[in-house]
């Protein structure tokens, strides 16, 4: 399962959904259905999360093992 | 998003096809004869049957007037994301990116479960018992209606959840 911290940096940088969604061209309702972990990002998107946070990748997705 | 005419367009549809199931009462009664030449449509009907096609074809007519209004003041208001009142593709589809394209496929794949078993339903349920036409009519409708329900809840539902 994938695992993210979108939400806890989001939250660090003190942006809402819609902005980061403006970020990174996409609706605030897919920022929370990513931060919900409904829906897996594809990698373009994934990319332009992590630069939007300035984090790696690897930083703000990995997989969990169930 | 609940002022997105894509959302509440199976409700639309919802509406029109009740319309459609009393407009059957008149057109499928013996009371109602239809004669349809090269040119011409006429249509009599007795009293009480009579009266349920015409309240149903005004009842039509009123709804299609509101809903090309409404239609209007959402492409007005939504000049990059007008919808077309005569597209084939069912304007409902939330695709304007990734992720409202995953739940659009979502709902759609729960309308194409519950169709890939009701149609079938049906045709038996037809083929073996003799049902009136209306029924058959009825059983058509109700369907087309289920479809619109089913992908109306579950992008509320969806929606609903992506709160911020």
């Amino acid at each position: 399962m994938l695992r993210n911290r979108v939400k806890e940096l989001r939250a660090r940088y003190g942006f809402t959904q819609s902005e980061l969604g403006k970020k990174v061209d996409v609706t605030r309702q897919t920022i929370a259905f990513i931060e919900k972990g409904e829906f897996s990002p594809s990698i373009t998107l994934a990319l332009k999360l992590a630069q939007a946070l300035q984090v790696e990748v690897g930083d703000l997705f990995w997989l969990e093992e169930e | 998003m609940k002022q997105d005419f894509r959302m509440t367009y199976p409700l639309w549809n919802m509406a029109f096809i009740l319309i459609l199931a009393v407009m059957a009462v008149g057109f499928t009664s013996s009371f109602v004869n239809v004669t349809k030449t090269d040119s011409s449509l006429s249509i009599e009907a007795q009293a009480f049957e009579g009266f349920v096609l015409f309240a149903a074809l005004i009842a039509y007519l009123v709804l299609i007037t509101i809903y090309l209004i409404a239609l209007g003041s959402y492409n007005r208001k939504n000049p990059q994301r007008k919808i077309s009142a005569f597209s084939i593709r069912p304007p409902e589809y939330m695709e304007q990116d990734e992720g409202m394209t995953f739940i659009t496929r979502k709902a759609v794949q729960k309308v194409y479960t519950f169709i890939t078993w009701s149609l079938p339903f049906l045709a038996v349920i037809v083929m073996l018992a003799p049902v009136p036409k209306l029924l058959i009519i009825w059983g058509i409708l109700a369907i087309a209606f289920g479809q619109n329900l089913i992908y109306y809840l579950e992008m509320r539902r969806q929606l609903k959840g992506a709160t911020e």
